[in-house]
């Protein structure tokens, strides 16, 4: 049997060339092999906010939320749940950059499936621990389960959060079954406990043509269902704004809107998660100027679609301004927060849609700057939604305290917004750090374009 | 005799609280009647003192709530015959139909803060159905979900979760086969 093995083995090599495959093995394996000196003070970073943000959860459940936070009858939210809605949006990285383009049998995305998937992961679980401590005391989100009606949206977000970590999480660790056997056999002086979850979450893999089978059929299962649940979650989320009772957010768009922001900065996302592992990981063989180019295309694709909902979104109530509307919206338009409403429509919508058309523009480096300019416009844009949206109550406010009427943040939540977004970078590094950031057998299939299909690299 | 002018303000000062306190010490009685003129809700607040009616006595009108009085417009004036008279709204809600209410005098140059109530059957009585309680809606509880709506959120969340759960036990396969092969 196991001479059987072997021959086959070497006659798979062979076609694959073995040694173009030892190269391509050692290049992707070499970032879990040894964590540099920046790598370290990275992660050490991230872990000091992280901690902070541990510590002002801390002071505000203790001390109170009317002492800590700026939080109050109308802004009711804040800023926790616009980076909610923010991290939301990076779930669409999995969907976009790995299952859409799979499914359409796109070649390119064979080495940007893996880091968009885990984007994807880490995003989601920051998500839901932002509603956490938005909700306030822990407890509420048990008091959530034993006493939450079907009828509530907040019961959807709970359970297509939950749907949706376990989707994405079951498609990361299965695609990864074949690589981890890969780290298995050929990674050395890695503590014990490494090897050891190698070994176990490897699921016996031998390469052989039927357990391919089953891992195609898997993968292949997962990556449908995913583009249903993201869109779910995305859609929920909207619905929570949706269907609380403010005039801003009364739209039949705003799902829609929703989901075709998240494309947005997820692409935006991707392209800044592909310069940085290219860079720090000297993965450069991989992740080429095609990549980005392709991405840059996405970009503007997708910006060009997120201005279409923009205009349903504000331009049509505003044709209309009825009474309801119209402070909100002059409010944005030529009011106060003009400045912020314009600046974030220019740098988080219509410059994504322009500036990558052109090709010097869809180089990685610039092509890295606008993406950077976009997710934090991103981030804006979402605060922008949340907070003037729910300072423009249905009823007219009267008679209360100013603090009700203007709000701005508190350094508690934005210290507790900061370790949610070091949060989601951190899982994403310390995954690189473990498991390959690129997918080994998902490259070397796609070297394999014309030749025979091998099946035993191990 | 800067310490002189100090002890007589204090002097004057004294006495007028005295004579304030005497003036205000009359005592007043406040006798409530309730009338019906047409369909209007009349109440009138008799007001004596020692036996005598009193004219230019503001007079207060509450009815009794849950936990404190509701104001029945503004004071009003006895007139010379000692009478302030107040039109009572008709639509002020009871459990009953019974409601109290108050006359009150607070805080007149003459006479002290008085009380009085009385008991009329001019309340509307309210007829709370809950039926719709029991039915099952959106806004209902969680035990009142619409039973399509269970149906089809159970149907959405079990779909989903089965293909999830099938995909992941197609994983287990591989171990088997993987183990066999060792065998």
């Amino acid at each position: 049997m196991s001479k059987d093995l072997e021959n086959k083995e070497n006659t798979k090599y062979e076609t694959f060339t073995q040694k173009e495959y030892m190269v391509m093995k050692d290049d992707l394996l070499r970032p879990i092999e040894k964590t540099g000196r920046v790598g370290k003070i990275w992660i050490g970073f991230l872990l000091a906010v992280i901690l902070a943000g541990i510590y002002a959860y801390y002071l505000q459940e203790t001390k109170g939320k009317y002492e800590t936070t700026s939080l109050r009858d109308y802004t009711m939210w804040g800023v926790y749940i616009s980076n909610f809605a923010f991290l939301v949006a990076f779930i669409f990285t999995g969907v976009l950059m790995s299952a859409v383009l799979k499914l359409m049998n796109f070649e390119w995305h064979r080495p940007l499936s893996r880091i968009a998937e885990v984007i994807s992961v880490a995003a989601i679980m920051m998500a839901g621990l932002s509603i956490v401590a938005a909700m306030g005391r822990p407890e509420r989100l048990y008091h959530l389960f034993i006493n939450g009606r079907i009828q509530s949206p907040i019961v959807w977000d709970i359970i297509v959060i939950i749907t949706y970590i376990a989707v994405s999480l079951a498609l990361l660790l299965i695609t990864m079954i074949p690589s981890l056997t890969t780290c298995k056999n050929h990674l050395q002086n890695k503590p014990k406990w490494q090897m050891k979850m190698y070994e176990i979450l490897s699921f016996g893999w031998e390469g052989t043509e039927a357990q391919w089978k089953i891992l195609k059929r898997s993968i292949r299962i997962l990556i449908v269902l995913t583009i249903p649940v993201a869109i779910f979650v995305r859609t929920v989320t909207a619905w929570l704004f949706a269907t609380t009772l403010r005039p801003e957010w009364d739209s039949t768009n705003l799902g829609a809107y929703f989901i075709s922001g998240a494309f947005l900065l997820s692409v935006a996302g991707m392209i800044l998660a592909v310069f940085v592992f290219r860079k720090a990981y000297n993965l450069e063989k991989y992740l080429t100027p095609m990549h980005f180019d392709k991405m840059g295309q996405a970009l503007v694709l997708m910006a060009i679609i997120y201005i279409y909902f923009n205009i349903n979104e504000y331009l049509v109530p505003a044709y209309k301004m009825s009474g309801l509307h119209k402070n909100h919206l002059l409010n944005m338009f030529t009011g106060k927060d003009a400045v912020f409403y314009w600046s974030v429509m220019f740098f988080g919508v219509v410059m994504p849609a322009i500036l990558p058309l052109i090709k010097a523009m869809r180089k990685p480096l610039p092509l890295t700057i606008i993406s950077i300019i976009v997710i934090i416009a991103g981030w804006l844009k979402f605060y922008l939604i949340v907070i003037p949206g729910l300072a423009h109550p249905y009823l007219p406010v009267q008679d209360v305290p100013a603090s009700w009427i203007h709000y701005f943040p508190t350094l508690i939540e934005m210290t507790i917004v900061s370790a949610t977004i070091a949060g989601m970078l951190l899982i994403i590094t310390l995954f690189s750090r473990l498991f390959p950031i690129i997918s080994v057998w998902e490259v070397a299939e796609g070297k394999l374009e014309g030749k025979e299909e091998i099946i035993n690299y191990k | 005799m800067k310490k002189y002018n100090y002890y007589l303000a204090t002097c004057l000062l004294f006495l007028f609280s005295i004579t304030t306190l005497f003036a205000q010490d009359k005592e007043a009685k406040i006798i409530l009647t309730f009338e019906k003129a047409d369909s209007l809700n009349v109440c009138k607040a008799f007001v004596t003192s020692e036996g005598i009616p009193v004219s230019e006595v503001s007079v207060n009108l509450a009815v009794k709530r849950l936990y404190s009085n509701l104001p029945i417009g503004d004071a009003i004036a006895t007139d010379s015959t000692g009478v302030a008279t107040f039109e009572f709204p008709n639509d002020i809600p009871s459990k009953n139909g019974k409601l109290t209410i108050f006359a009150t005098i607070v805080d007149d140059e003459n006479y002290i803060n008085t009380e009085t109530s009385g008991e009329v059957n001019w309340g509307t009585i309210v007829v709370i159905n809950n039926s719709n309680v029991e039915e099952r809606s959106l806004s209902a509880g969680r035990d009142r979900a619409p039973i399509y709506f269970i149906i089809l959120s159970l149907l959405i969340i079990g779909l989903i979760w089965g293909t999830l759960i099938y995909a992941v036990l197609q994983v287990f396969k591989i171990k088997r086969l993987g183990n066999a092969n060792i065998e």
